[in-house]
């Protein structure tokens, strides 16, 4: 079944983009009754097109989790998921994004893989009156009109020095950083924050810096190469799924695992089992069930009721071996719709 | 031209691949001695076996790249073809309890069947190959999505791990298994009909077919042995991480026409070597570990890559048209 509606997917979006073609008049009829009211829709079918950064990760997959969660709730709403396959493929998001404008969708909420460029698609989409809801990443300005549910990077990285320092002692030590891509508007925070949170702990030394391209074979490259650079290295800040998972498996492969303290962010299930066998210290771990889960009210409310939704912070938790088996932490790393994180 | 008169060609062309291989040799060594003053981790056994395992799979899939580019044409496919391999192989051990070395037979196969098709576009429809296998590359990366639902594969058994993080000794299992492909693919390349029929093909396919070389035979040969050693190359990837990277290889094409473009094979068919090629992996390779052992920011290592790929094809025609315009 699932399989199936993978196919179908995108046979129906060319088929729907074919008839914006062929059509090309006609497409826009849910902006057309709006006027100065705004894109307001209070009843009938609602189709919303969710977009992740990039298609192929655990955490995105629990975006659409939430995201459907939300729909399946909800009074005839449909959630359309489609990615690039790349978080670096900035043009391919514009370009799809434009497409779902195109085809007239009712609301639209996805995650910038560039806060500038997105800036402009996100502008597009409200002067057709669609309304539009950002989850994860904002846009640089971001309009008035657009809510972010999003994770405070800023201040979540800030602790990561503190746990790298609970760790490591007053003795601190060499550590890295494995930052993702670099311009991405998370990236930036994450990086601003733990640079911020290192200032407080002047025992733990920054000696190397290499970014992951938000690729696990890329990751474990430079991670062995740091390594290899650095044999007192203590510890690893590694900002993102990839990144974790590359630079845990280049500490388990040059034997040092324990020895050198990891903290990562997100939690796919191999880290997970990462912090379970011990090579992995700490996950911040954020709740992109709940970015998926309130982007979709968001806007359906606001197209149900031309309430103005404020933005929100979805929250992180720390995981550690301790605490991984209680109840509100496995909520959250493996949410379901029967078992939504809170 | 170059093609009946083989002997005598042949050692004109061996002539100035040796050239070709000396320049990008010497680079080669000159990065190597720099980074082995500037870093005092550079010349370890550890730091170069980590070199030669992380070239291996680029340098894998480039001599099969080599292949086709000596025959003037080329494989945009071989990222995407990489990573359904590795996906389907993943995930026929996990569904199916495959053991691990069956799997990466299997993901050979799924390497070859793609090449197969990139092979028969080529020859019976006669697109080009640029566009049969730019085709490709969109189709097996639309597959591997299909197949994977865009999400990484977890759970291969841990035996899996053996082909890309394994060793024999000191030495790294991809290390041994890209000196076995480099001396396999050096010996048909100068040993074999197929060899000797590839740049007959590249130089000049007209003067090739009166010739009595079945063409269109030898030419999909070649796109399978390409396609093959993708799989193999996204299978080693696969272990490396010992999951299915639905996201793997992406842009990794032009890092493997690069390589080879570097060691001296020429696009426009007729040249290339497996040992022109192993050169400029490793050069892209020692480029990438020397910007992370230096810390040098990731930016730069492209600027420095492209930089190189100029060099090398500025150097490349130069030196034909002094041999007296050579080829076409």
């Amino acid at each position: 079944m699932k399989a199936r509606s993978i196919v179908w997917r995108p046979l129906i979006v060319a088929a729907l983009l074919a008839l914006a073609v062929a059509g090309c008049g006609e497409v826009n009829e849910s902006g057309g009754g709006g006027g100065g009211g705004g894109a307001e829709k209070k009843s009938g079918p609602l189709r919303l097109a969710v977009v992740p950064k990039a298609v192929g990760f655990d955490f995105w997959n629990q975006v659409k989790t939430g995201a459907e969660c939300a729909a399946s709730k909800q009074k005839d709403v449909e959630v359309q998921w489609d990615g690039v396959t790349a978080e670096t493929d900035v043009t391919g998001q514009v370009n799809l994004l434009q497409n779902f404008i195109t085809q007239g969708v009712d609301g639209l909420v996805y995650a910038a893989t560039d806060a500038k460029v997105l800036n402009d698609v996100s502008k597009q989409a409200i002067q057709q009156d669609i309304p539009v809801v950002n989850i994860d990443s904002g846009t640089d300005p971001q309009p008035k009109e657009v809510p972010v549910f999003a994770t405070d990077n800023v201040a979540s990285a800030e602790k990561v020095a503190g746990l790298l320092s609970d760790k490591l002692g007053k003795a601190g030590g060499e550590i890295a950083f494995i930052p993702f891509q670099r311009g991405t508007a998370t990236n930036e925070q994450r990086a601003e924050g733990f640079k911020t949170g290192l200032k407080e702990h002047p025992e733990l030394k920054l000696v190397a810096e290499q970014a992951s391209q938000s690729d696990y074979d890329k990751a474990l490259q430079v991670t062995e190469d740091i390594l290899t650079a650095n044999p007192n290295l203590k510890g690893i800040f590694a900002a993102n799924e990839p990144s974790v998972l590359g630079a845990a498996e280049a500490v388990r492969q040059a034997k040092k695992s324990g020895k050198i303290t990891i903290v990562g962010w997100d939690a796919s299930p191999d880290e997970v089992k990462g912090v379970r066998d011990g090579v992995i210290d700490a996950l911040i771990v954020q709740n992109p069930f709940r970015m998926g889960f309130d982007g979709v009210n968001a806007i359906t409310k606001q197209l149900r009721e031309g309430t103005k939704p404020s933005s929100g912070d979805t929250g992180v938790t720390i995981v550690t071996k301790s605490n991984l088996d209680d109840p509100e932490v496995k909520a959250v790393l493996k949410p379901s719709c029967d078992n939504p994180p809170s | 031209m170059t093609t009946a008169t083989r002997p005598a060609a042949l050692s004109r062309e061996n002539l100035s691949d040796a050239i070709s291989q000396l320049a990008a040799g010497g680079a080669l060594i000159v990065v190597f001695i720099y980074l082995s003053i500037a870093s005092d981790r550079f010349l370890t056994s550890d730091n170069l076996f980590n070199v030669g395992q992380q070239t291996a799979v680029t340098a894998i899939i480039a001599i099969g790249m080599t292949l086709v580019i000596i025959t003037a044409g080329i494989d945009l496919s071989v990222g995407a073809v990489a990573a359904l391999s590795g996906v389907v192989g993943v995930k026929l051990m996990i569904e199916l309890g495959l053991p691990p070395n069956l799997a990466i037979v299997v993901g050979v196969l799924v390497g070859a069947l793609a090449g197969l098709v990139n092979g028969l576009l080529v020859t019976i429809t006669q697109l080009a190959p640029f566009i049969a296998t730019l085709g490709m590359m969109s189709v097996a990366r639309g597959l591997t999505l299909i197949v994977t639902g865009a999400a990484a594969v977890f759970g291969a058994p841990a035996d899996f791990r053996l082909l890309g993080q394994g060793e024999i000794g000191p030495v790294p299992i991809p290390v041994i298994a890209l000196i076995a492909v480099a001396i396999l693919g050096h010996l048909v390349l100068t040993r074999t009909r197929l060899g000797r029929y590839s740049y007959a093909i590249g130089s000049n396919p007209e003067a090739a077919r009166l010739s009595g070389i079945p063409v269109k035979r030898y030419l999909t040969a070649v796109y399978v042995i390409a396609g093959a050693l993708a799989g193999f190359g996204g299978m080693m990837a696969a272990s490396r991480v010992n999951s299915g990277q639905p996201n793997f290889g992406i842009g990794l094409e032009l890092d493997v026409i690069a390589a080879a473009v570097i060691g001296g094979a020429s696009l426009f068919g007729g040249r290339g070597t497996v040992v022109g090629t192993l050169i400029g992996g490793f050069l892209i390779a020692l480029i990438r570990n020397g910007s992370v052992l230096l810390n040098v920011n990731t930016f730069y290592q492209s600027v420095i890559i492209g930089v190189i790929i100029w060099l090398a094809v500025i150097f490349d025609q130069y030196r034909r048209r002094r041999l007296g315009g050579a080829g076409e």
